[in-house]
């Protein structure tokens, strides 16, 4: 063997040792999952939401990676604990990263090539995106600003326009912009969504009344005439129907799936790896309402957060094969251009390993998410809300009067956090 | 490790690409002239509220009713509504329309922010302290002959998805200012601004 055949083998095995040696801290750098993510999450869950935004105090803890994920959990932990002005501070700032992220980063995707997916930033679900401007639109309402809340309902309205499959079915977020439109006094937009909603339903009961309300405020008598066939001949003569007040009340019930990892394995080296929802909570528990008489029928609209969530994962399908074909093709590429028969299989067992799916996921949302809408005549009110929990306890709303000048009353239920606006 | 050489010069390419990119990054700052117009995006920004303001109190003050009074008509302005998908503090603006028309000297304002302090403060002038001389008096404030009110919409178009390196977004933002007549109920006078911006962004970036 000559001296530069020798030098050669040198230089060859110091570029494979640089190269397992980057792949194995890549490897461990996407296996640390964030743990105060983790501690957050299990306190909330463990009925501490104020120990549990504790946890997350600074953005700096966490991986950069994870920072949309970090502005998820905390706005929402933030909304269960009742801090809604820190809540949308949060939110707004996940709203904004997502802005950013649309720009693709060359380097985090030529990174993952030969890496992990969980290198890169989290972008979160189409479902996901759309949850931010729900939970920023919920806390606007919860401190009763409307016109901020219309800014936010605008905004998710873009993020259904440019994601309309994966969304479509998230009658929650719909039902609120409505709300929103109303709200401000803005009637023709506000019917426009609750017929949207109602098109997409496949019962548009819960929506009739809103319809006909609305549409015989704008001359739509036609219309009016198609909607009324959804309501009983109490419910087209309501109670509350002149009522000057609305409570509306967010439940948030159960927990949603969250991301597991599957693999398919191919001889000698090949790891195709992806992530699929694993469900957390069983079938919505419809809740019942009991008013002190001084009130209408209630309605109530509700979404399967975990079917959207899937929606969303499934509407990616196509963009999560074409990156993972990528990906093994590079590293079958880097493996079969080593010489040495021993870095090769070394370099393969690191590939195989590291082929790790992405299961990051906003994992303090619910499974179902309902919005119950009763109208209130002027007077005191107590009313109580039978399974919100999805079980079989009662939450009771503390006892409220209504007061000259204020239409609408909120009130946001999740678990042991009960939260009210009044 | 590369069979191949030309794995080993891509790389140091890379790498001597990324140090000049670094190293041409450092942190600088300057400052900037309040008039000088500078759009980061297609968003609402500082240049818009001057141009909106200038444009609204100049049409306000040279046409009727406030180009034929000489006798400093009382104003009232209230909260111009935001109608756009952005959040934008809208005091800002009717902050600047009252303070121009008041550097006009062509009509005079209600300070309807300040309401509850001037309340505060006459109770306690009449709360025994103050020297019943020095007292103000009460009901001797000047109800508005005038209300200025408004909305700020916006539209936003995105360019429709095909092949391309960057994204071209359309925005258009308009505010309609209207002059009400408290008496009568009738509007003395209305205009509008309009603002239409297209920025482009890369799909790609580092």
């Amino acid at each position: 063997m000559n001296v530069n055949m020798i030098e050669a083998a040198h230089v060859a095995r110091r570029w494979s040792f640089r190269c397992l040696l980057f792949c194995i801290i890549a490897g461990m750098v996407s296996g640390c999952a964030s743990a105060k993510l983790k501690q957050a999450r299990r306190d909330f869950y463990n009925g501490n939401p104020s120990q549990a935004s504790g946890v997350l105090l600074d953005s700096e803890d966490i991986s950069s990676r994870d920072r949309l994920l970090y502005f998820m959990e905390k706005g929402l932990i933030l909304h269960h604990s009742g801090n809604f002005q820190e809540s949308i501070d949060t939110l707004l700032s996940a709203s904004a990263l997502m802005k950013d992220q649309e720009v693709i980063s060359a380097g985090e995707q030529t990174g993952s090539l030969v890496t992990s997916e969980r290198i890169t930033s989290y972008k979160g679900e189409y479902a996901e995106r759309l949850l931010v401007h729900t939970y920023l639109i919920m806390n606007y309402l919860m401190i009763n600003d409307h016109e901020d809340a219309l800014v936010e309902a605008k905004q998710a309205l873009e993020v259904y326009d440019t994601y309309p499959d994966a969304c479509r079915d998230d009658y929650f977020t719909r039902s609120l912009i409505a709300h929103c439109y109303e709200a401000v006094g803005d009637v023709n937009d506000a019917y426009i969504e609750y017929k949207k909603l109602a098109e997409l339903m496949s019962d548009p009961t819960p929506v009739a009344d809103k319809l006909c309300a609305l549409g015989a405020r704008l001359g739509f008598d036609d219309e009016v005439a198609i909607y009324e066939k959804y309501l009983s001949e109490t419910e087209r003569n309501p109670a509350g129907a002149d009522a000057p007040a609305e409570l509306i009340v967010f439940i948030s019930q159960g927990r949603s799936p969250i991301k597991i990892p599957e693999n398919i394995v191919l001889p000698p080296s090949i790891r195709f790896s992806f992530s699929t929802y694993k469900d957390r909570s069983g079938s919505f528990f419809p809740p019942t309402v009991r008013t002190s008489g001084l009130s209408g029928p209630a309605d109530m609209i509700a979404t399967d957060v975990g079917g959207v969530l899937k929606a969303s994962l499934k509407e990616r399908l196509a963009q999560i094969i074409a990156k993972e074909t990528a990906r093994v093709v590079a590293k079958e590429s880097i493996a079969h251009n080593i010489d040495d028969p021993l870095l090769e299989i070394l370099v393969r067992v690191v590939f195989f390993i590291m082929e790790e799916p992405d299961t990051r996921s906003w994992q303090t949302l619910p499974a179902y998410l309902a919005m119950v809408r009763i109208p209130l005549q002027p007077g005191s009110h107590h009313i109580m809300i039978s399974g919100a929990n999805g079980g079989g306890g009662t939450v009771s709303i503390p006892e409220f009067e209504i007061t000259p000048g204020r239409q609408y009353y909120y009130y946001s239920v999740r678990n042991n956090s009960r939260l009210k606006s009044f | 490790m590369f069979r191949n050489p030309i794995g080993k010069s891509i790389f140091f390419v890379c790498a001597m690409t990324a140090v000049f990119i670094m190293t041409g990054c450092s942190a600088t700052t300057r400052d900037i002239s309040p008039d000088e117009a500078i759009h980061y995006d297609e968003g609402y920004d500082f240049t818009d509220k001057h141009a909106i303001v200038s444009s609204l109190v100049e049409s306000l003050l040279n046409k009727p009713p406030l180009v034929t009074r000489y006798d400093r008509p009382v104003i009232i302005v209230y909260n111009v509504a935001n109608r756009t998908s952005e959040h934008i503090e809208t005091d800002g603006i009717t902050d600047d329309i009252r303070q121009q028309i008041l550097q006009s000297g062509k009509a005079r304002f209600v300070n309807k922010v300040q309401r509850d302090n001037i309340e505060k403060e006459t109770s306690y002038q009449y709360g025994g302290n103050v020297a019943a001389e020095t007292r103000l008096q009460r009901a001797r404030q000047v109800g508005a002959e005038y209300l200025i009110s408004g909305t700020l919409r916006s539209i936003k178009k995105k360019q429709p998805k095909q092949f391309r390196l960057t994204k071209k977004t359309l925005q258009y933002y308009s505010l309609t200012l209207e002059l009400t007549d408290l008496q009568t109920g009738l509007i003395e006078w209305t205009d509008n601004v309009e603002i239409v911006r297209e920025s482009s962004k890369p799909f790609i970036g580092w």
